[in-house]
């Protein structure tokens, strides 16, 4: 049974033969935690996804392209220097795999996990689309514009590979595996859970999450034109940039405060969602149309609405018979549950662990602060300004990823 | 005897007041089908001016819910479908009374065009789909149902769902010389009767087929109806012809290919919406649309409107064959795909 490789490109090879190539030790000295050479080779990766033409087909991968900058590199790797007793390092050979359908995550988990040193092999799905092959060109093509003793080095340690389903391939790498980074959901996370790890190797997982909005309607009041025009923007784009089934798309939006007043300002925030989407010159596929109702009657069925409102196939808004009746699965791009309550406080029974992202519009630090610190670890794991819930970061479901991607090493004296 | 009788006027006048009222009578006995009106803000003694101002459930909500306007201990049989694949299956409640009523219906329709007479039948498929009759195919199903209206059944396919030309030779022989029927999918009529009897040059002009379920497969073939009406009538002699559309979610109900070909008619207990998918307004003669199918049978579940999810187009109003909207199908929506974070395609994941 043989693998392609696709970063860098080569010849099919049987997964053994991988694996021993992977684990040889690289010319030019071990990598380090930071290792200047993977800089080098991501700061010219970085600038390949920058390039207008790219940029322009793919706007996720200039989001890419901003988080591999330099300066964005440093940033990361200043919160990992060695601390008093303790020298960081890399923890090995890391297995990734990464979800099938956004196809930009693998990048960031190859990063990030490169930058803490790590040899890794990164399995791409045969169904990656237009970014995936983007970013697969951009890289081998990074490969020639590095000295030859870089080039060298990631060659060496760095694969991308594709294989069709097979248990030798997907055991034989987890078992050589010190680290292996599942994500694409629970489904992924179980179907691969069944390949024995060494017994000093664990899992990083990500499975199924979902997320929530939340709007302060005194912070709504106090808004300027300008800036509601901007939070319905920012709204947009965390929902419907992945057909609002991306993990950190709110699924939800619940108005924080007088109940009246609440209602006014949803109609008016979708009066603005509706001239975003017009401009934006949003289309909504009659089958995404039909889904959207068989989802919406469905959970009226099931008791959860009181009142279903269809603004064109683009808005439903489905107002909640409770809070604590807020959807968790995908119901069709553009679809939310909305419900209001007195404050955020009231939010925090309802909260599992499952929820990731809270996306939130006009609430002062403070507020938000405190109502992490009531969750108390219940659920979420991130609390942004709506417009960056797809963003992603190098802390994330909770984990510091590059900690993950590193051990450390204690020399008390 | 032909229940294809109604002109558009005279079928919004009888089956206006009938479908509102059965609106009404499935809001009072299905809590669930109550509760989506409600939401939707439809008040309980809501007027309709008109069959296409009616509410429509999607069809896939059968698949998703059980939706039933009869108490539990009246449910007399449950008929459940896989529909396309992954997408589950429909599950369709009958009481004793639609039961009746849908078996009775859709023999008034078959009528129309093959008489009172039961006529011997040759049927399309492998008596192997009818053999386990506890957990049926929708294609089995489908011929059972068919069964019962001919007589004297020899099956075209053998058990290992092979042509069997010596049994369709012995049918033609003994029957071929009187009207008889012929019914299968329309892929497999194709595949294995139009070839069969072109390479046999057997002789089937005394036949009528009744036939369903799709162009898929033939568009395939760059057959389309039109070809597969001509090149039967060229190469075998056939030449009644009737392809139908229905679903389980409406059984009983069949719309049916008038006789000129290329068009499909209601039923006059029965009714079709084209709607434009952008605004869901009803679409003028001409240009295509979602498919609504409406129908007077669904009693004992909220079937009575559903908006499917197949795409067809008004060929027009009360100037074909028969009286009322008649129209084509065209084709299915694409499945709504999602990327997300979560893999759907989980099994791919090892």
């Amino acid at each position: 049974m043989s693998l392609t490789q696709r970063f860098p490109v080569g010849p099919e090879v049987p997964v053994t033969e991988l694996v021993s190539r992977l684990q040889s030790e690289p010319d030019g000295g071990r990598l380090k935690v930071g290792d200047p050479r993977i800089v080098e080779f991501l700061t010219k990766f970085a600038r390949k996804l920058l390039a207008p033409a790219v940029a322009r087909r793919y706007p996720e991968l200039a989001s890419l392209g901003f988080f591999l900058r330099k300066g964005e590199i440093q940033k990361a790797l200043s919160g990992l220097s060695d601390t008093g007793d303790a020298l960081r390092f890399p923890r090995g050979l890391v297995f990734h795999v990464p979800p099938a359908n956004v196809d930009t995550i693998f990048v960031y988990s190859w990063a990030l996990s490169a930058l803490a040193g790590n040899h890794n092999v990164v399995r791409v799905s045969s169904r990656s689309a237009g970014a995936a092959e983007e970013v697969l060109a951009a890289l081998n093509a990074a490969l020639s514009e590095v000295d030859s003793e870089t080039a060298r080095v990631i060659t060496q340690t760095q694969r991308m590979i594709t294989y069709d389903r097979s248990d030798e391939i997907s055991g034989a790498l987890s078992l050589a595996a010190d680290l292996r980074v599942i994500w694409g959901g629970d489904g992924s996370v179980k179907a691969l859970r069944q390949y024995p790890l060494a017994p000093h190797a664990r899992d990083l997982t990500f499975p199924d999450r979902s997320s929530f909005a939340v709007v302060s309607v005194a912070g709504w009041q106090a808004a300027s034109e300008a800036e509601r025009r901007g939070a319905a923007e920012g709204f947009y784009n965390d929902s419907y940039w992945f057909d609002q089934a991306a993990c950190s798309s709110p699924r939800a939006i619940f108005w924080v405060g007088d109940a009246d007043a609440a209602a006014s300002a949803g109609v008016e925030f979708r009066r603005l969602l509706g001239e975003v989407l017009a401009a934006k010159q949003h289309v909504t596929e009659p089958a995404m149309a039909v889904q959207k109702r068989v989802s919406a009657y469905g959970a009226a069925v099931d008791g959860l609405v009181t009142s279903m409102t269809f603004d064109g196939n683009a808005v439903a808004t489905l107002e909640l018979t409770e809070p604590a009746a807020l959807p968790r699965e995908w119901l069709g791009a553009g679809t939310f549950a909305s419900a209001s309550v007195r404050t955020l406080s009231d939010l925090v029974p309802i909260v599992v662990r499952k929820d990731q992202t809270v996306s939130q519009f006009g609430f002062g630090r403070e507020e938000l602060v405190e109502f992490a610190t009531e969750l108390a670890g219940r659920g979420v794991d991130r609390i942004v300004p709506f417009g960056s819930a797809l963003s992603f970061s190098a802390v994330w479901d909770g984990y510091d990823l590059l900690a993950e991607f590193s051990r450390l090493v204690s020399v008390p004296v | 005897m032909t229940v294809f009788t109604l002109s558009q006027a005279e079928r919004e006048a009888t089956l206006l007041p009938q479908l509102a009222e059965l609106t009404a009578h499935h809001r009072a006995n299905s809590p669930g089908y109550d509760r989506i009106l409600s939401s939707l803000g439809i008040a309980r003694d809501a007027e309709f001016g008109s069959i296409a101002e009616l509410p429509w459930l999607p069809v896939r909500m059968f698949k998703t819910h059980d939706l039933k306007s009869v108490p539990d201990d009246e449910v007399f049989k449950t008929l459940t479908s896989s529909g396309t694949t992954g997408s589950g299956a429909s599950r369709i409640y009958l009481d004793k009374e639609a039961a009746g009523a849908q078996t009775r219906q859709l023999g008034a329709t078959l009528q129309t065009v093959l008489g009172g007479e039961r006529l011997p039948m040759l049927m399309v498929d492998t008596v192997g789909i009818i053999k386990n009759r506890r957990s049926f195919s929708a294609r089995g199903a489908g011929v059972l149902g068919m069964a019962n209206f001919g007589r004297k059944h020899v099956y075209v396919l053998d058990e290992h769902d092979k042509p069997d030309v010596e049994a369709v030779k012995g049918f033609l022989e003994r029957h071929g010389d009187q009207p008889f029927l012929i019914f299968g999918f329309t892929f497999m009529v194709w595949l294995y009767l139009y070839e069969v009897a072109r390479d046999n040059g057997l002789d089937l002009s005394n036949g009528i087929l009744i036939h369903s379920g799709g162009w898929k497969k033939l568009i395939d073939r760059s057959v389309d109806n039109d070809e597969f009406r001509r090149r039967f009538r060229e190469d075998t002699g056939l030449h009644q012809i009737y392809n139908y559309y229905g679903m389980i979610e409406q059984i009983g109900t069949v719309f049916l290919e008038g006789p000129s070909g290329g068009s499909l008619y209601c039923p006059d207990f029965a009714d079709v919406v084209i709607r434009d998918p952008e605004t869901w307004a009803e679409q003028p003669v001409g240009k295509p649309g979602v498919i609504e199918v409406v129908s007077t049978l669904p009693r004992s579940y909220p079937g009575h409107v559903l908006l499917t999810e197949d795409l067809g187009v008004y060929n027009g109003i009360d100037d074909g064959d028969w009286p009322g909207k008649h129209f084509s199908v065209l084709g299915r929506l694409p499945k709504a795909e999602a990327r997300g974070c979560s893999d759907t395609f989980s099994g791919q994941a090892a």
